[in-house]
């Protein structure tokens, strides 16, 4: 990595310079939590936000290597479906779990015995001085993880005061934190995109969300949220297999022992695995999401127009497409033609969702994804429109769906014929699905970030109140 | 400041690749040689000054000068060191982990000291396991750069280690490791996934050290499982751990439609077998390695007479006994023993024509539902002499002494090094043969586990104490089977299959799971992979009959029709669902789609509304379709025969060439080369948290 050399000028923020702080980039969602230092171009621990509650032992149990078929075993979530934090006692657990134990944020050692202390120092040729970073008071906070790193978070637009004034307390209080900053996540994925206007398109696991961002600040009226995500259109599936002929069982992966080819259509033929305990309805939801999510992945599509899918000709047309074959995790499997084109039709048009058991699986017009941006823009001012629909940034790992931006711009196009509409999308899976945690990243990592963070010293004079006023 | 970056010559690097137990090192890369030199990771604290640590393990005993005993004053006390003893003994990387900073950088100067004589032009290559924590990494290079002269370092993840060692651009290293497995994922020569099984609180240092253990995979844990299953018959870790490594201990096939998921032997079927335990030399299966000098024969009907003569032929070899690949029918044995007797020349050769000749008659392991395995120990006694005790330092000198008994001298070098069964097998080797006229009375076929007595009387006077290795023969029944957990291998499965699905992007994943390797001497265990590789396929392989293969990638390149209805499929396709008609359904998917004018080309994109629609191509198969063991390389010879489960030290020599020995480079591949490693002018520059950018962890 080619560094500039540092000019006189420029005082060194850090022990050896440069931009360098070890900032803790924290990125909590409903489907998974991700962590990393800034700096970094990915989060080095992606963990699900769900966890293994053993119920005999009452022991919480974190990360994938975890959860497995275990008896007594149900699967939680510390975050609710509005993607805010719901249980902060587990909040807290989970995410120390995450930077210290799986992340490995170093505990501070006391200069005492982080072994280069032992001799006097000799007098090398040409080596760096080690500046005494040590000299804080060893034994008051020697208790407190992460006293070194300023912890940046991300929370949804929508996030209550309570709850950003919580996660300050966590940061400072548990954890000793230098400095804390709060940030939300449409701004962070505008920063990912390299822009400072733009209309965020966030189609996330348990949200899909809209909202516009001036100059880097969340325009708050814009703010339009719907549930149809990730986690909808896997109730969608479900749907989906329910009303299929015949019905198609999701037998999830754990369950299956061998299996063997058989042609389409055909029943299983696979030896699944017998446990000599329960199994809680909790983790075979959780493991038959998995299924589910691949599904997604190799299956489903969006229609990507013109026109809706329900428009006249277009299902025959799909029908005539080749279709998709999908194999269960039991060998069972299956061609998919139309199906899958229609399964994602009800994130754009309310009336091709299919009946949903659940109330809250019920969507209105307004929470399509074309009604959601509808929304967020009739609330801004109609002059910043055309600068925003020049940049809509499309990100969420939903949005990953083969067809999905160009369905988006006939959409637009379709919604606002008079306006040049520009659709930036990262190419790469990973800068989707990570795209509020990259921006964080970048922001963490700026130098001039420094002046932005609220630092112990200010949260110990102004309280948890401090969050509101700064971070806004 | 490229200039800067010296040049070094193949033969001054220093290559060191950490392990749990055994961390392997060597100067010079210049052979590509498997290791040199094995250490055992372990450090034992400075009995005399606080804060430092030792080699060995060092204790205080009264100095005896000229057979007189001291009067206990504090000068008559010295200290020795005992390399064989384990006591107090700190083991700096855990399952993965550096538990133990501090006695991890005194060992890695050991090990430097051990190694180098140029102080200030010595390269190093240490390879990181993925466990490391950043803060680990940075420790390590600031002490290396600061209380050594090393002009550069270069950190490797052991995952790209074995990547540069078996030279395919994308695979799936499967390390099992003493305690831990790894999984990673390269594509490209860049780690895209990565998940490990192993103690889950290993890196909070401040719980037990047994609550930290829980949950061990790799190695170990067989081996603790085995010597939970062999518990009544006083099996402990040390016999356990010896029978894991012989062939006789092998993890069966995946059997996906028997009970217990592998095809146990039944008594029924190999009664001869129980009885006859023979065991021979050819063994053809086990690897090209054993030598095969002679067929020892041992069983339980009283033949011990014609044993004798066998064994009287000086040619009973521990090592090719162990080998018991095979076995025979016990008649057809007898036959050959007489018909043997009867050569003038008894030499291995003629045995083993016979032995191809009675191949038919045999039994593999596997088929059998008893064997014996021979136990080797050492004994370690003082032996009485007129002076006083005298504990040798070392171990004891070679084997002239040797008892005429059933008791062989301990080779010196054996405790120490080979790890690997078969280098143990060969050390055995060469221990046996000096011992010509030994006269093993067959005591311990089917005995209880008890140690051959070694005769009073043959113990010669010595002034020494002394190792002697025993050798035990004990029957063990199923266990030798059973130890194959289904739960952990299932542990191991799972985390393949999950970290491979998990990669983000989808194209990756064939790569990923056409070239699966195994590495790490855990994966020694006899059968193990195969298994593993077994139960991938019959649980997780995506079968082609569903035809992923024809029509998954279509779609994709068909385009959507365009205003002329140019691309407005027409054909014969009929749209019905997949019926199990006559028609096989997804080949007439197949055919349709062809007809339908696959080369879309350019017009597949013709809706992508402008230029930032970037992706052109996607993967969306479902996956795998396909997995595969990656094929070993052929060229390197000596490394065919030390067996791949090293191939990380390889990987470790070829990075270090790239890194630190090639020259002439054109711009782009000396920045590259830059970045590769850490050099002590950008350490000067960025401090040790340069090691984040300069180095090759991810």
């Amino acid at each position: 990595m080619a560094q500039p050399p540092l000019s006189s000028s420029v005082q060194p923020t850090d022990v050896y310079g440069g931009d360098e702080v070890s900032a803790i980039v924290l990125d909590p969602g409903y489907i998974h939590t991700r962590a990393g230092f800034a700096g970094e171009e990915m989060p080095k621990q992606v963990l699900p936000s769900f966890y293994g509650h053993i119920t005999s032992s009452q022991r919480d149990v974190f990360g994938d290597q975890a959860i497995y078929p275990r008896a007594d075993f149900e699967i939680r979530n510390y975050m609710n479906r509005d993607s805010a934090v719901e249980d902060w006692d587990t909040a807290t657990k989970i995410w120390e779990y995450a930077l210290i134990d799986r992340l490995g944020v170093p505990r501070p050692t006391p200069a005492s015995k982080n072994g280069l202390n032992n001799k006097p120092k000799p007098a090398a040729d040409g080596d760096v001085e080690m500046a005494d970073e040590a000299d804080l008071d060893e034994t008051e906070n020697y208790e407190k993880p992460m006293q070194e790193n300023p912890l940046l978070m991300t929370e949804p637009a929508w996030n209550s005061p309570k709850a950003r004034e919580k996660a300050i307390e966590i940061c400072m209080e548990n954890w000793a934190c230098p400095a804390f900053w709060l940030s939300k996540t449409p701004v962070l994925a505008a920063y990912a995109a390299g822009k400072a206007t733009v209309l965020v398109l966030d189609v996330g696991g348990a949200n899909t969300s809209v909202t516009a961002v001036f100059d880097g600040m969340v325009l708050k009226r814009s703010v339009q949220r719907s549930p149809v995500g990730g986690v909808w259109l896997s109730s969608q599936l479900r749907s989906l297999f329910e009303t299929s002929e015949p019905k198609v069982e999701v037998v999830p992966r754990f369950m299956v022992e061998s299996k063997k080819p058989v042609e389409a259509g055909q029943p299983a033929e696979a030896r699944l695995k017998t446990f000599d305990f329960q199994i809680s309805p909790s983790f075979r939801a959780f493991e038959e999401e998995g299924v589910l999510k691949e599904f997604k992945e190799s299956v489903v599509e969006v229609w990507k127009g013109p026109g809706r899918y329900l428009a006249q000709g277009n299902e025959d047309y799909a029908k005539n497409l080749p279709g998709r074959v999908f194999e269960m995790p039991d060998g069972s499997n299956q061609m998919w033609r139309e199906q899958r084109f229609k399964v994602a039709e009800g994130m754009w048009d309310e009336n091709a969702a299919f009946p949903s058991a659940t109330e809250e699986g019920k969507i209105t017009k307004a929470q399509t994804v074309p009604g959601l941006i509808k929304a967020a823009l009739d609330a801004i001012d109609v002059d910043v429109r055309p600068a925003l629909l020049a940049n809509v940034v499309v990100t969420g790992s939903t949005s990953l769906l083969p067809g999905f931006n160009d369905r988006l711009h006939h959409e637009l196009t379709a919604m606002f014929p008079s306006v040049k509409v520009k659709i930036h999308a990262a190419g790469l899976t990973s800068e989707r699905r990570f795209g509020a945690w990259i921006g964080g990243s970048i922001l963490g990592s700026l130098g001039t970030f420094h002046q932005m963070w609220i630092s112990r010293k200010e949260y110990e004079e102004n309280g948890a109140g401090i969050v509101e006023k700064r971070c806004k | 400041m490229s200039g800067s970056t010296g040049k070094w010559r193949e033969e001054q690097v220093l290559i060191i690749c950490p392990g749990s137990q055994t961390t392997l090192a060597q100067m010079g890369c210049n052979e590509l040689t498997p290791p040199q030199h094995r250490f055992p990771t372990r450090m034992f604290p400075d009995p005399e000054e606080e804060g430092q640590f030792r080699p060995f393990h060092t204790y205080k005993r009264p100095k005896t000068t000229a057979g007189i005993k001291g009067e206990g004053g504090e000068d008559d006390y010295e200290w020795v060191e005992d390399v064989d003893s384990l006591e107090g003994a700190i083991y700096p990387i855990q399952a993965g982990h550096i538990v133990h900073m501090d006695a991890f950088l005194a060992f890695l100067e050991h090990v430097h000291q051990a190694l180098t004589t140029t102080y200030h032009n010595t390269p190093i290559m240490l390879m990181a396991s993925p466990q490391w924590k950043k803060g680990d990494c940075e420790v390590i290079s600031r002490y290396i750069f600061e209380k050594t002269k090393t002009p550069a370092l270069c950190l490797l993840h052991s995952g790209l280690a074995t990547q540069y060692g078996l030279k395919w651009p994308n695979m799936t290293v499967v390390d099992v490791g003493f305690e831990k497995v790894d999984v990673t994922c390269v594509y490209e020569g860049r780690v895209v996934g990565h998940n490990d099984i192993g103690p889950e609180n290993m890196g909070d240092t401040e719980r037990e050290e047994s609550e930290r253990k829980q949950g061990i995979s790799g190695g170990e844990f067989f081996t603790r499982k085995l010597m939970e299953l062999l518990k009544d018959q006083g099996f402990d870790h040390e016999m356990a751990e010896q029978l894991k490594k012989s062939p006789v201990c092998e993890v069966l096939p995946y059997a996906a439609d028997d009970k217990e998921l592998m095809e146990l032997p039944t008594e029924g079927g190999s009664t001869a077998g129980s009885n006859g335990t023979a065991t021979s030399s050819a063994a053809p299966v086990e690897g090209p390695k054993i030598i095969t000098t002679a067929a020892g024969a041992d069983d339980d009907l009283g033949l011990d007479g014609e044993e004798k003569v066998v064994n009287e032929e000086g040619v009973l070899d521990v090592a090719s006994l162990v080998v018991s690949g095979q076995t025979r029918e016990f008649l057809a044995k007898q036959e050959k023993l007489k018909a043997e007797k009867a050569k003038a020349g008894r030499k291995g050769k003629g045995q083993e024509t016979d032995a191809a000749a009675a191949a038919k008659a045999r039994l593999p392991n596997s088929k059998r539902v008893k064997t014996i395995f021979h136990y080797e120990e050492l004994i370690t006694e003082d032996v009485p002499v007129a002076a006083p005790v005298v504990p040798a330092p070392a171990a004891p000198a070679p084997a002239e002494n040797a008892a005429p008994t059933d008791v062989e001298m301990a080779d010196s070098n054996a405790p120490s090094a080979a790890p690997a069964v078969d280098s143990g097998a060969k050390a055995g080797e060469t221990a046996a043969k000096p011992e010509g006229e030994q006269t093993q009375s067959v005591a311990g076929a089917t005995d209880p586990p008890t140690a051959a007595p070694a005769p009073e009387t043959a113990a010669p006077p010595a002034t020494e104490r002394i190792s002697r290795r025993v050798r035990r023969d004990i029957e063990v029944g199923l266990e030798r089977f059973l130890f194959a957990d289904r739960k952990e291998i299932d542990r191991i499965v799972d985390t393949i299959y999950r970290t491979v699905q998990d990669i983000d992007e989808m194209y990756m994943r064939p790569g990923c799971w056409e070239n699966v390797v195994f590495v790490g001497n855990g994966a020694r265990i006899r059968g193990l992979k195969d298994n593993i590789m077994q139960t991938l396929q019959a649980r997780h392989l995506i079968s082609p009959s569903s035809a992923t293969m024809f029509t998954s990638e279509l779609p994709s390149n068909i385009g959507t029709p365009s205003g002329t209805g140019s691309q407005t499929p027409t054909g014969s396709f009929t749209g019905q669902l997949p019926t199990s008609s006559s028609v096989n359904p997804l080949l007439q998917a197949a055919t349709t789609a062809a007809s339908l004018g696959v080369p879309g080309g350019p017009q597949g994109q013709v809706v992508g509304a402008d230029g930032q629609m970037q992706p052109s191509h996607h993967f969306h198969s479902q996956t795998p379709t396909n997995i595969k063991l990656a094929t070993l390389p052929t060229y390197l010879a000596e490394w065919t025969k030390n067996g791949f489960e090293e191939a990380m030290f390889l990987g470790a020599q070829v990075a270090a060439r790239l890194a630190f020995c090639i020259h002439n480079l054109d711009a782009a591949g000396l920045e590259a080369q830059r970045s590769m490693s850490f050099g002590r002018v950008d350490y000067n520059e960025l401090g040790p948290k340069g090691i984040r950018s300069h180095s090759m962890l991810t």
